[in-house]
């Protein structure tokens, strides 16, 4: 018999701070694009930078976090090295998450303090990882996907924080240069492969999808993985061609990966779709026109095209994978802790059950026209469609929290 | 001679659920085969629809639990297969149309 351990899953206690806090940053994070004008549609505007480490501090690397903390003894098949390391992770984060917002709105000065507190949350995350990867014997592809997904995180914090210290005037680093590995590592190291990792165990699963090859999600783990160390060569040589290599890398990861899914899409034989097929839908088409607009960027040098691309990499993309996920792993979680020990004593609730049907798909409604909407804005440069946006991103994110709580609360009195 | 038969077994099985996709084991087609000795020791032989089931042992217990509630069960032995992996085409007819497959 195989052995997969499952026994060292970590308590609900434990991993409800990061789901509830990466929801209260997501409707944080629909009520900022309020404040957004198109004059601060920029990448280097420092309402923008305070509005993407919101979402991707805040609401990703939060829930990421979060569930990692339950997923990583279900991926690497051991229990985590010090998963009591957890309880110390997410209050750092935030402390760290909200510094680095106020600093980046009102004061450079708080940057280094918020950039030091979240390199603390983060290194131990990533060394709670590395010792836990540590008892694997051997490594799957999906292991190697976590652990190499790490070591990104690990340097992409590093350059982080010299940013920070840069912004700051602690250092006197090259911001623009630096940016670039960051975003790369970070993004495209940590968070893609993260997800890439990640969903071809959960997608299959909720699917019932099998058979099918690994050979592109293979493709696309090493090609990101190189494109993002070319990325990284490129800022250290100020190589245009090393920078490009990597986009093309990226680029071609990006279309595995996308081929991969629509493979095991394709081939599902659970066809129903519930709000979390629906979301992965909408978290594809996003990301497929989010390749488009950033390869029309390298064609027509268009900022608005580049910001495009990354709102909709980062609303509808990362948004609705972990939105999407959400739906299956808090119902199961809850349903594990409180239910699972009256099977055969008494009825229990299935796992659909838990999920609220009109504010999941309220949610999943609000929210992919609130993406749609402020894309349009900032593509064809019509102001009032961005507070059209934020206004249903805002009903989805109250939507996506309400319906959080939910499940988290559904029968707790039993 | 055994003490029950290998549908006896299904049988009781199928009182277990999974609770994400609501169907019992045995018509999922993820029991594979039972069998037991004139003394009630039962041998059950089981697939999980993914290696990354979250619910892997508590599904073992679920099974065994089901299985021990039949008069006369000494010794319940459960052994977790991949071989032949599991996939649709060995569920029933009727959870094939339910998910549309």
């Amino acid at each position: 018999m195989s052995a997969i351990s499952q026994e060292f899953a970590p308590p609900f206690k434990l991993i409800a701070p990061f789901f509830i806090l990466g929801g209260l940053f997501y409707l944080v994070a629909s009520f900022f694009v309020f404040g957004f004008s198109l004059e601060d549609a920029s990448q280097f505007s420092p309402k923008t930078i305070a509005f993407v480490h919101l979402f991707l501090l805040g609401f990703v690397m939060m829930t990421i976090f979060g569930a990692m903390a339950q997923l990583v003894p279900v991926v690497l098949e051991v229990g985590h090295f010090g998963v009591e390391l957890f309880y110390a992770i997410w209050p750092l984060l935030l402390i760290g998450t909200l510094l680095m917002a106020f600093g980046f709105l009102y004061s450079p000065a708080l940057l280094p303090y918020g950039g030091v507190v979240v390199l603390i949350a983060m290194m131990i995350f990533v060394m709670e990882i590395f010792m836990t990867i540590s008892k694997v014997k051997k490594l799957t592809l999906v292991m190697s996907s976590v652990l190499i997904a790490n070591i990104f995180l690990f340097f992409g914090i590093i350059v982080g924080l010299l940013m920070a210290l840069s912004y700051a005037g602690t250092l006197s680093f090259d911001i623009p240069a630096l940016l670039r590995s960051h975003i790369y590592l970070v993004i495209g190291g940590y968070i893609n492969i993260t997800i890439m990792g990640l969903s071809i165990v959960l997608v299959p699963m909720f699917t019932l999808s099998h058979s099918f090859s690994l050979k592109p999600l293979y493709i696309a783990i090493y090609m990101m993985s190189i494109g993002v160390v070319f990325v990284v060569l490129s800022t250290l040589f100020d190589g245009v061609i090393l920078a490009n290599i990597g986009y093309f890398l990226a680029l071609t990861s990006q279309l595995s990966y996308i081929y991969i899914i629509y493979i095991i899409y394709k081939t599902r034989p659970r066809k129903d779709n519930d709000v979390y097929a629906l979301s992965l839908m909408f978290a594809f088409f996003s990301l497929i026109m989010a390749l488009v607009s950033g390869g029309a960027y390298f064609v027509f040098q268009n900022e608005s095209l580049l910001l495009v691309a990354l709102w909709l990499l980062f609303f509808g993309f990362f948004g609705f994978m972990i939105t999407g996920h959400i739906y299956k792993i808090i119902p199961f979680l809850v349903w594990f802790e409180r239910f699972s020990p009256l099977v055969g004593k008494q009825k229990v609730p299935m796992l659909v059950d838990m999920v609220p049907y009109n504010s999941s798909q309220a949610q999943l409604i609000f929210s992919a026209v609130g993406v749609l909407l402020v894309a349009f804005a900032l593509l064809f440069g019509v102001e009032i469609l961005i507070s059209a946006g934020a206004s249903f991103l805002v009903v989805g994110a109250f939507a996506f929290f309400r319906s959080m709580l939910y499940m988290i609360n559904f029968n707790k009195e039993k | 001679m055994s003490m029950y038969t290998k549908e006896e077994l299904f049988l009781a099985i199928s009182t277990v659920i999974d609770p994400e996709v609501g169907f019992n084991l045995v018509e999922m087609g993820l029991i594979y085969d039972a069998s037991s000795d004139d003394e009630g020791n039962v041998k059950v032989t089981m697939t999980l629809s993914t290696k990354a089931c979250p619910l892997h042992q508590m599904i073992i217990q679920w099974v065994k639990e089901a299985v021990e509630k039949m008069a006369d069960i000494k010794e319940v032995d459960i052994e977790v297969v991949w071989e032949p992996s599991w996939n649709i085409t060995m569920a029933d007819d009727n959870v094939k149309k339910a998910l549309g497959a």
